[in-house]
């Protein structure tokens, strides 16, 4: 089975299980027991995945009796890699972050205010909104950070949950009214549980955006900021910088706000405001947090540009011409070798590793074929 | 069936898309055991065969019912091919009564390993969140809490989990 095929079986895999899910958590109702007929009769490949998970299911209910996979041992297991901030994509470059915090030039008792919890679900009922202050510029707050190839998963107190992708950086701020993250570099994934009295609000570089119980990917690139949202709505607008004072739970909403839904995307940057969402499909800026990439169509250049973002030798393309080649794929952010790999199929391509750098270039004077 | 049609139903039409695929399957027929992909190509032309308006009410268990049934008529068609009769066989499917036994040419422990092998290859949630799920049946609320992520995120790594163990069995063979 070659990757192309393997993929698509993979991606069918999934639907598969998606179909298992829902069977399995109450009767279908009428209309998708007609879309999964559906589905089952569109292929055999279909019926053979479906029956492939629906087996390994089964077959998953007799481990009980190993102790290797009891709940605590399973949980355990996925804590322990938590603790040593998720699993290091590149164990052999990057060492586990330990000092993610930047309590020291915070005064002790300001740093009570912060409220995050790393993910070891060491859970807390105090409540931080009680005893914080209103939030001040500069005021205490924690700050959690990811070296390159890293990943780290928090959930916060109000049960919110934040994912930082690699070479990520954001401060958090809780307070009485409002709960303020600040993406200081790269990108995070929020999950944001509903609370009327406190806003949720992120800024990042020239954007703020303030979240209703919703999902959502922040990305700060050199010169914008790209928000796009997975569920739910948000507001973006230009933001007013650190000193603007808490607003009440409705943003107030100007010519200068957007409203974005499910799928939208928007990229802030000052001087071009207000800019024009653009529909995109949210699971391809989110793939990240499956350790996947997604590609459609995507010229060269973005997809190596991509790559570098987790791979520990960047990625350079020396022949201009390649930087336009379109790629379409789905890729696995662990496995930098996959995608050289995949680069080397390609005709013409040249692919030489060396101690700093990946580089791509064209493989001789022939003309590149044409791809399109 | 036989009788000609100017307009092709979707049957037709789907059943001449997958032609050479079937055709690769009728081949194989006689071979046996029951191979996964033979098994579903089986089950496939049998969902076609159903008219639309005779819609499955529901397709899970009418998918197992048809898997089941082929599975034990190839059991049937085997033993009286073979002189030589797998004791092992019959028994083993009695006991699987909803979901049938396509991969019976490997062994019930060796299967156990290589779920274990895979298992321990996905990444520590995904693991965690099949387990608990599919082992100690744990709502996705309850495996979130376990691993300090929402519902839905749990529900999401027990999709990837099962997904990502169905094609690294497949690849072990």
């Amino acid at each position: 089975m070659n990757s192309n095929e393997e993929q698509i079986r993979a991606a069918i895999a999934e639907q598969a299980s998606e179909w298992l899910l829902a069977h399995d958590e109450g009767p279908l109702k009428v209309r998708d027991c007609a879309a999964l007929t559906a589905w089952l009769k569109s292929s055999p490949v279909h019926i053979e995945e479906f029956l492939g998970v629906a087996v390994l299911a089964r077959d998953m209910r007799e481990l009980g009796a190993d102790p290797e996979f009891s709940v605590d041992r399973v949980v355990a297991h996925a804590r322990s890699e938590a603790a040593s901030a998720v699993r290091p994509l590149w164990p052999r470059v990057i060492a586990p972050v330990r000092d993610i915090s930047s309590r020291r030039w915070v005064p002790a008792i300001a740093s009570l205010a912060a409220v995050v919890l790393v993910s070891l679900g060491l859970f807390s009922l105090w409540n931080a909104g009680f005893f914080a202050p209103a939030l001040a510029p500069g005021e205490a707050a924690e700050r959690y950070q990811t070296r390159h190839g890293e990943q780290l998963s928090l959930r916060l107190t109000d049960n919110s949950v934040l994912h930082l992708n690699t070479d990520s950086a954001v401060s958090i701020r809780y307070g009485k009214t409002e709960r303020v993250v600040t993406l200081l570099s790269g990108e995070a994934d929020f999950e944001v549980t509903h609370d009327p009295g406190r806003v949720f609000r992120v800024l990042a570089g020239s954007a703020e955006v303030v979240a209703i119980g919703t999902k959502f990917d922040v990305r700060l690139q050199d010169a914008s900021t790209v928000v796009t949202v997975v569920e739910g709505r948000v507001t973006v607008e230009l933001s007013q910088g650190w000193g603007k004072p808490a607003t009440q739970s409705n943003a107030k909403l100007t010519p200068l706000t957007l409203m974005l839904g499910a799928n939208q995307q928007v990229s802030v940057s000052e001087g071009v405001w207000p800019a024009t969402p653009a529909a995109v499909d949210a699971q391809h800026a989110t793939a990240w947090l499956h350790r996947q990439i997604v590609f459609d169509q995507a010229p060269l250049e973005r997809v190596a540009a991509e790559f570098s973002r987790y791979s520990p030798k960047p990625f350079e393309i020396t022949t201009p011409a390649l930087r336009t080649l379109q790629i379409s794929g789905v890729f696995s952010t662990n496995d930098t070798d996959v995608f050289i790999a995949f680069l080397r199929s390609l005709k013409g391509v040249r692919v030489e590793v060396t101690a700093t750098r990946i580089r791509v270039s064209q493989r001789s004077a022939a003309a590149l074929p044409d791809y399109t | 069936m036989l009788v000609a049609d100017p307009k092709p139903s979707l049957l037709e039409r789907l059943f001449s898309e997958h032609r050479t695929a079937l055709h690769a399957f009728f081949r194989r027929r006689i071979r046996s055991p029951v191979d996964a992909s033979d098994l579903a190509q089986e089950v496939y032309v049998r969902m076609l065969r159903i008219k639309d308006q005779e819609a499955i009410r529901n397709p899970v268990p009418y998918l197992y019912t048809v898997a089941n049934n082929l599975v034990k008529e190839h059991a049937v068609l085997d033993q009286r091919r073979a002189s030589c009769i797998d004791i092992d066989d019959a028994p083993a499917q009695e006991s699987l009564e909803t979901l049938p036994a396509f991969d019976t040419e490997i062994d019930a422990r060796q299967r156990a390993q290589r779920l274990d092998v895979v298992l321990n290859q996905l990444p520590p949630k995904c693991r965690a969140a099949v387990v608990l799920r599919y082992t100690h049946e744990l709502s996705f609320r309850e495996i979130g809490e376990h691993l300090s992520v929402s519902p839905q995120m749990a529900r999401k790594y027990v999709v990837q989990g099962l997904a990502h163990c169905r094609r690294r069995m497949v690849r072990l063979g």
